[in-house]
């Protein structure tokens, strides 16, 4: 694909995808505290806080790191355009369907820790400090059972790209053919973007985590990057799990939308409906159970598709 | 070489898009004095840099994680080839994944994920 | 720029409150006002909400959190009783009556369209820290390391159970922090993300000059409830809201922040005719696996149930003492206390959750009966003797313990479950009178 028309494809996929998302989390946060939801106020909500972070000055503290500090969101947001370059996005239609698109797809998610933990890091304030390093640990606790979902989508397309596991799906989906595959997929998804129930890293007992000492512009490129994050999880989740393009009647393009809605839609609800993890309970459960169910997970897909 | 660009492309301009964000002009600039720039503790003031030798108690669970990376690094090209190698491959993982998981046994059993 | 000033008018304020002294009961209706937003940081707010009065100690903290709020900012006031006068010498400070979300809004409005001008920042601009050494990064000046590097030092080590020496942050948490009760200052050693030691500061509802003010407590009805005949119901149904308010609070710590505004709502509409949507309520949250783990063995204090200071966490631990049943009005509605096991901050979220339910139910049951005023009245917090300590006084001595060796979104955890409330813990004893 032309470089430019990549980079437009992307843009607009990532930035609809972010403020839907935006949307949804609003109108769910309305509907779980029971306020009046009048749908013109809360489609219009995301940019109307946009614009007041735009318009509010950035803050900095008394000796920070200000060029990682600087640097993290938008590692961040290259990280979820790399996830989002392999996925397709309709028949035939992705940016770089690499042969190993599950690979980039890992290693892009893994560079995420990086980012997170610098943007936690450089603040040099307690808070964002210990945000940063629960993050980490709960991103290597996450990081094996979503490697290894991911794999076992792999086995029955016999390949490691994400075209061709969409591709393999035209008889059954992965959510139907593998159902341990997409809860484990979600959980490290929710870790991979600090949200809900895993938001270690910028929960509300840290005063606002990584984010407590951030405003401004700043803020609203760390919200942007960390929901472009999320978009780019629930893409990958709707290629490998849901059948990617396949579907009846509509062209590919709507459908891979309408199933990653549907993906950012149960990642919003669950968010609002699970307390946030304790970090140790949650490390002990990711070794002992997670990583358990998804090595069963991959050698059961795998006697399957043999 | 083309896919190759387009995602160079890709990763690049979303990175930059956003890191430039950070400079919208919308905000008024002015400089921050030092109060406005004290670390947020609830109105406590800091006495102590938060830059600090931090005790990451879950180094030992980092190195368990260093050694299922590793494992992934095989089951990659694993499964590529898994079908055409049939029930030999499937056993063949499944025993390097039991010995791994001997490990997170073994871990755990030492408290390497106690105290996380 | 139009555009983008237009827009962000109509956005929601970012309000980061600071409650001072008889605040409370407003601060927990914050949520529940349209077109306002708590925010947990005050960088990510711009209007500065005081409301009620700030006592001498809470002033310099106040100022602290004003001069972090990003410009265009604003402070707006909501007095709540007396005003001892320390707010009239605060620039731009702007009065608005108690409550008023749309006074509130407006200068916001006013301050984005840049109609308002935003606040200067109050605190002098000095280095907290001066640069000691020479050169430009601190080096060269006398003393073993040189000088101080960037002017702060760095943190000193201390032993660590694993046998290692590393880095332990004092740090001083003040009386703002949004997941503490207001006032409560925290004086932790930080090593990593564990609490190795914790102390409570210097309670600043305490520095009134003529002594703590026993203003209006948010546990106002029941200091009343000790000298004048009250209605059992009345009664009853104060405790339960006050167990859902301080639900809210908590579900808001754990992250569930709109579930959290539901059950503010909920507190503040509450009538006997509530019964089953709270039960419903409560079912749900015994149930949420997530909860349970968040706070299962978290914040247990390791001695017997009968040395607990006596209330909802004594009985959450096994011990049945509850003043109510030496009450006649209450042994005539056949009141039995509720009592949990395991003492940690779980047993203490089911202990209120079941005190809430059963008062609600006490509530529609007990119709015109009254309460005679007698010695003790069993709080919400505890046990109100007129003469003796007040029970907040009594559960923050056990924060200090209760802390020690957690990890922090633990201790955090451990803090809310107790429940404390800092004006009352000002105050040496239960005064009869409610002035």
């Amino acid at each position: 694909m032309n470089p430019v028309a990549a980079v437009g494809v992307v843009g607009g996929v990532l930035g609809a995808g972010a403020y839907a998302l935006a949307v949804l989390d609003g109108a769910a946060a309305r509907g779980v505290a029971g306020m009046p939801r009048r749908w013109a106020d809360v489609v219009v909500e995301p940019a109307r806080d946009a614009a007041l972070l735009a318009l509010t000055r950035r803050s900095t503290t008394e000796r920070p790191d200000a060029q990682a500090w600087a640097l993290a969101p938008g590692l961040l947001a290259a990280m979820a355009g790399a996830a989002v370059a392999s996925v397709p996005l309709a028949e035939g239609f992705a940016v770089a369907d690499v042969a190993d698109g599950i690979v980039l797809f890992g290693a892009a998610m893994a560079v995420v820790m990086v980012g997170v933990y610098l943007h936690g890091w450089s603040a040099n304030s307690p808070f964002p400090l210990v945000g940063g390093y629960r993050f980490i640990a709960l991103a290597l606790s996450y990081e094996m059972p979503l490697a290894l979902v991911l794999i076992a989508a792999a086995l029955p397309a016999e390949s490691l790209s994400v075209g061709a596991i969409v591709a393999s799906q035209a008889g059954s989906w992965n959510v139907v053919r593998q159902p341990l595959g997409l809860p484990l997929y979600l959980v490290a998804g929710m870790g991979l973007a600090f949200w809900g129930p895993l938001d270690g890293a910028d929960g509300a007992d840290l005063a606002g985590g990584t984010a407590a000492e951030v405003s401004g512009p700043a803020r609203l490129a760390w919200e942007l990057a960390r929901r472009f994050v999320l978009v780019a999880v629930a893409l990958m989740g709707a290629a490998v799990f849901l059948g990617g393009w396949h579907g009846p009647v509509l062209p590919g393009a709507v459908w891979m939308a309408l199933k990653t809605l549907a993906l950012l839609a149960l990642t919003v609800a669950i968010g609002h409906r699970v307390a946030r993890v304790r970090l140790e309970r949650f490390v002990v459960v990711a070794w002992a159970v997670l990583i358990p169910l998804a090595l069963v997970d991959v050698f059961v897909s795998g006697a399957l598709a043999l | 070489m083309a896919p190759f660009a387009a995602a160079l492309a890709v990763v690049l301009a979303t990175g930059v898009a956003v890191l430039a964000t950070r400079w919208l002009p919308t905000a008024v600039p002015s400089e921050l004095t030092a109060p406005e720039r004290v670390p947020f503790l609830g109105g406590g003031l800091p006495e102590v840099h938060a830059w600090s030798r931090y005790h990451v108690r879950y180094y030992a669970m980092a190195l368990l994680f260093l050694a299922f990376d590793m494992e992934m690094v095989f089951m990659y090209p694993w499964a590529v080839v898994f079908v055409e190698e049939g029930v030999l491959a499937l056993i063949e993982m499944l025993m390097f994944i039991v010995i791994l998981v001997l490990g997170i046994l073994y871990a755990w059993r030492e408290g390497a994920l106690r105290w996380a | 720029m139009g555009v983008i000033r237009r827009l962000a008018t109509r956005a929601e304020a970012p309000v980061f409150p600071v409650v001072g002294a008889g605040g409370r009961l407003r601060a927990s209706e914050l949520a529940l006002l349209p077109g306002i937003r708590l925010v947990g940081t005050p960088r990510a707010a711009s209007v500065l909400l005081i409301i009620g009065d700030l006592t001498p100690a809470l002033v310099r903290p106040a100022l602290t959190v004003h001069d972090q709020l990003p410009s265009p900012r604003a402070t707006v006031w909501w007095p709540v009783g007396a005003d001892r006068g320390l707010l009239q010498a605060w620039p731009g400070l702007v009065t608005v009556e108690a409550g008023d979300a749309e006074g509130l809004r407006r200068i916001f409005a006013g301050l984005v369209e840049g109609r308002r001008a935003s606040d200067p920042p109050l605190l002098l601009d000095i280095e907290p820290a001066r640069w000691r050494g020479e050169g430009p990064y601190g080096q060269g000046g006398t003393g073993m390391t040189g000088g101080v590097p960037f002017g702060r030092p760095l943190p000193g080590r201390a032993p660590d159970p694993d046998g290692l020496e590393l880095d332990q942050l004092p740090l001083h948490i003040g009386p703002l922090f949004p997941p503490f009760p207001p006032g409560l200052v925290l004086d932790v050693a930080l090593q990593g993300d564990v609490v190795r030691q914790a102390s409570v500061g210097e309670n600043p509802f305490r520095s009134w000059p003529g002594g703590p003010d026993p203003g209006p407590l948010d546990t106002g009805a029941f200091v009343e409830a000790l000298t004048t005949p009250t209605g059992v119901a009345e009664l009853e149904l104060s405790r339960a809201r006050h167990h859902l308010r301080w639900l809210a609070d908590a579900l808001r710590v754990h992250g569930l922040s709109a579930l959290a505004t539901r059950v503010a709502r909920l507190a503040a509409t509450l009538a006997p005719t509530d019964g089953p949507e709270v039960e419903a309520l409560v079912r749900r949250l015994r149930r949420s696996r997530s909860l349970a783990s968040a706070t299962a063995g978290v914040g247990a204090v390791d001695r017997p149930a009968a040395d607990l200071p006596a209330g909802p966490v004594a009985r959450a631990a096994g011990a049945g003492d509850d003043a109510r049943t030496d009450d006649p009005a209450y042994r005539a509605l056949g009141f039995e206390p509720v009592v949990h096991h395991g003492g940690d901050a779980r047993a203490r979220m089911h202990q209120r959750l079941g005190e809430a339910v059963q008062s609600l139910e006490l509530a529609g049951r007990a119709g015109e009966a009254v309460r005679a005023p007698g010695p003790a009245l069993e709080g919400p917090r505890g046990p109100l003797r007129r003469g003796r300590p007040t029970p907040s006084s009594a559960l923050v001595a056990l924060v200090p313990t209760a802390l020690a060796g957690s990890e922090w979104g633990d201790a955090i955890t451990t803090v809310v479950s107790f429940d404390l409330d800092m004006e009352e813990a000002a105050l040496s004893e239960v005064a009869g009178v409610h002035s």
